[in-house]
């Protein structure tokens, strides 16, 4: 970073765009972003994309090598597994699965906790403070055990993971939110704003919220990295999606007696998962560094 | 500072009451019998249990039920596994020290490299190392811990042979138990084979603290880079250096002092962390700890089981916590004065 500037240039561009310049310069966040965006648009469309059906069991293709190897067939790219289902398909039908269902999990528990956040930072006094502890200990339960519990009472299953992880994560979304609420309402604007005869819903809705978007979103990039390793947890401990389910953690299970045969079906979900957490990472720290030198100018 | 630790105390004493309802309440949002969740026996004839019912006044309300299940939890009676049908108690006994154990050895590997590496990323943040350093931990944050354990198995266990793939100990080996942590046993014990024990004890070690290390690792390297360029940006390592002291004498008297401070808030949070990962370690290595006493259960459906093991590992998630929250306000001035 240049410390003097030659030339003066004014910059009155809207926030977003001075977000975006500075997000842009970083290579690792745009190369983040695309890995993600491709995800994205993977787990919409792959039942368009899967070259033939994950749960198709082809039974004269069992155990088939990837098609990098001397045996592989050129139509199966990854191989098939010991029923004979398309692993490339089975990995791009659990896009879907794992990611999708992650996004659609903070999805979720961001709403929530957008409403128990903004009720909570609203309110003051004992009952505030009694609420805030409360959660800091909430929060040490880790969401992973509290995954697994909920899981024990719901039965396992990939729509009980989806509300198991959700509810998991609250906790976190609720705190976050509303530290960030109280870090609010101290400024002097919403004084001022309160002295122009502004309601509690008007300092919400028209000064809160836009001044708290920036630390939602870093809030959810590191919610949706913590939904993606649950459910794939939940899925590798058979906890979550079941058996023939495509998802990503679950074919790791399901082909853990067979890594001395087929490493690759081990190997390509397991390196797909951390892809899409590297990819929402990548994302998260670039915003993060993005919002930073935005707000030093 | 005491009205501080009776606050402290008091949040403790609700967040227990709260966890203890909760707990009381799972043998009912259980599948099957809130009789059999309670007491853990299989088989239950008519006289054992109309005994039962009156013990746990299951016939009375639920707060009666429930101060029936606080004198039973405070009587050290935990019931009977499902499974087993041994005292639940004792069964949690043998099996938290095995994880105890690991995680604190993965917590100090955590502190011993991540706070190295994490002052190494700080100096120069944009030079070679810095980055480096960053991009390990970024990679290192992003491993889901059961894929990375299966392909350290796969490497040093499978492919190379150095380590074994999985348990706590050699068969060849047989070390009486007093703590229940492994190494202390090994060195209490005065059996001929002590120094071999102790070596197969070590390179059973190795691979399960190396996976369950690395999350905590990366995340106290980033932690720990970010306070420091945080305490770098202060007025007094500006004085400091006004003053003339050199890099090295702000980087120890003014830096560290202040940037390592919320370390130790950041051993409570990871512990929980810890417990978490190390449930998942423990069923990749069959290392025979409470994470995977827990999932067991979870597969025998031994709700009993996994009643007192959620009690257990919170209990224990939250004391730590709040240990270390209570050291972090008495070292830190600053924390004290809110």
């Amino acid at each position: 970073m240049q410390k003097f500037r030659l030339y003066f240039e004014e910059n009155n561009r809207s926030p977003l765009v001075q977000l975006w310049r500075e997000f842009a310069r970083q290579h690792s966040a745009l190369f983040g972003l695309a890995l993600f965006a491709g995800f994205l648009l993977l787990s919409i469309l792959a039942p368009l994309l899967t070259p033939h059906d994950p749960y198709l069991q082809a039974d004269h293709l069992l155990l088939l090598p990837p098609s990098w190897s001397e045996q592989g067939l050129v139509q199966y790219p990854f191989g098939t597994d010991d029923l004979g289902r398309d692993l490339l398909s089975r990995m791009l039908k659990g896009t879907t699965y794992t990611f999708g269902l992650a996004l659609v999990t903070v999805l979720g528990a961001l709403i929530a906790g957008l409403a128990l956040g903004a009720l909570a930072g609203m309110s003051r006094g004992v009952k505030s403070s009694f609420f805030n502890h409360l959660l800091d200990l909430i929060l040490t339960i880790p969401s992973l055990l509290l995954a697994i519990i909920i899981v024990a009472v719901l039965g396992p299953g990939l729509a009980n993971t989806a509300w198991a992880v959700s509810l998991a994560l609250l906790p976190q979304f609720v705190h976050g939110i509303r530290n960030a609420i109280a870090e609010q309402l101290k400024q002097d604007y919403v004084t001022a704003y309160r002295l122009d005869g502004a309601n509690n819903w008007q300092v919400l809705t028209r000064l809160v919220i836009p001044n708290i978007w920036e630390k939602v979103t870093i809030m959810c990039s590191m919610a949706l990295s913590t939904a993606i390793l649950d459910i794939a947890a939940l899925g590798f401990l058979s906890l979550g999606a079941q058996a023939p389910t495509a998802e990503w953690g679950a074919m790791i299970n399901d082909s853990l007696d067979l890594i001395y045969l087929a490493p690759a079906s081990v190997a390509i979900p397991g390196l797909l998962i951390f892809t899409a957490v590297l990819s929402v990472n990548l994302v998260g720290d670039g915003l993060k560094i993005a919002m930073q030198r935005r707000r030093e100018g | 500072m005491t009205i501080y630790l009776l606050r402290r105390l008091f949040l403790l004493g609700t967040v227990l009451l709260g966890l203890s309802i909760f707990a009381f309440s799972l043998g009912y949002l259980f599948p099957g019998e809130p009789l059999q969740n309670f007491s853990g026996l299989r088989y239950l004839d008519d006289s054992t249990r109309e005994q039962l019912t009156l013990a746990y006044r299951l016939d009375g309300s639920y707060l009666q039920q429930y101060l029936a299940f606080i004198q039973r939890l405070w009587h050290g009676d935990w019931g009977l596994s499902l499974a087993s049908q041994q005292p639940l108690l004792t069964e949690i006994r043998q099996v938290l020290p095995a994880t105890l154990e690991l995680t604190s050895y993965a917590l100090l590997v955590s502190f011993f490299v991540g706070i190295p590496l994490g002052i190494l990323a700080a100096i120069k943040p944009d030079g070679v190392i810095g980055k480096a350093i960053s991009a390990i931990a970024i990679t290192g944050y992003s491993l889901p811990i059961f894929w990375w354990g299966l392909l350290l198995i796969m490497v040093f266990a499978v492919g190379l042979g150095w380590f074994p793939s999985g348990g706590r100990l050699g068969v060849l080996y047989e070390i009486p138990p007093q703590t229940g942590f492994m190494l202390i046993d090994i060195l209490l014990s005065d059996v001929s084979y002590r120094q071999a024990a102790l070596q197969d004890a070590l390179r059973h070690l190795l691979l399960p603290t190396l996976a369950l290390a690395t999350f905590p690792t990366t995340v106290m390297i980033r932690f720990v880079r970010d306070a420091m360029l945080d305490v770098w940006e202060q007025s007094y390592i500006k004085t400091a250096k006004a003053k003339g002291l050199s890099r090295l004498q702000v980087l120890y008297r003014h830096g560290l002092r202040n940037a390592l401070l919320p370390v130790i808030r950041q051993i409570g949070l990871q512990f929980s962390t810890l417990i978490t990962l190390a449930m998942l370690t423990e069923v990749i290595f069959s290392w025979p700890g409470i994470g995977r006493w827990l999932i067991d259960s979870i597969y025998q459906r031994n709700f009993p089981a996994i009643q007192a093991g959620l009690m257990i590992i919170s209990v224990l998630v939250i004391t730590v916590n709040m240990l270390t929250e209570i050291l972090h306000t008495f070292f830190n001035p600053l924390a004290r004065k809110r």
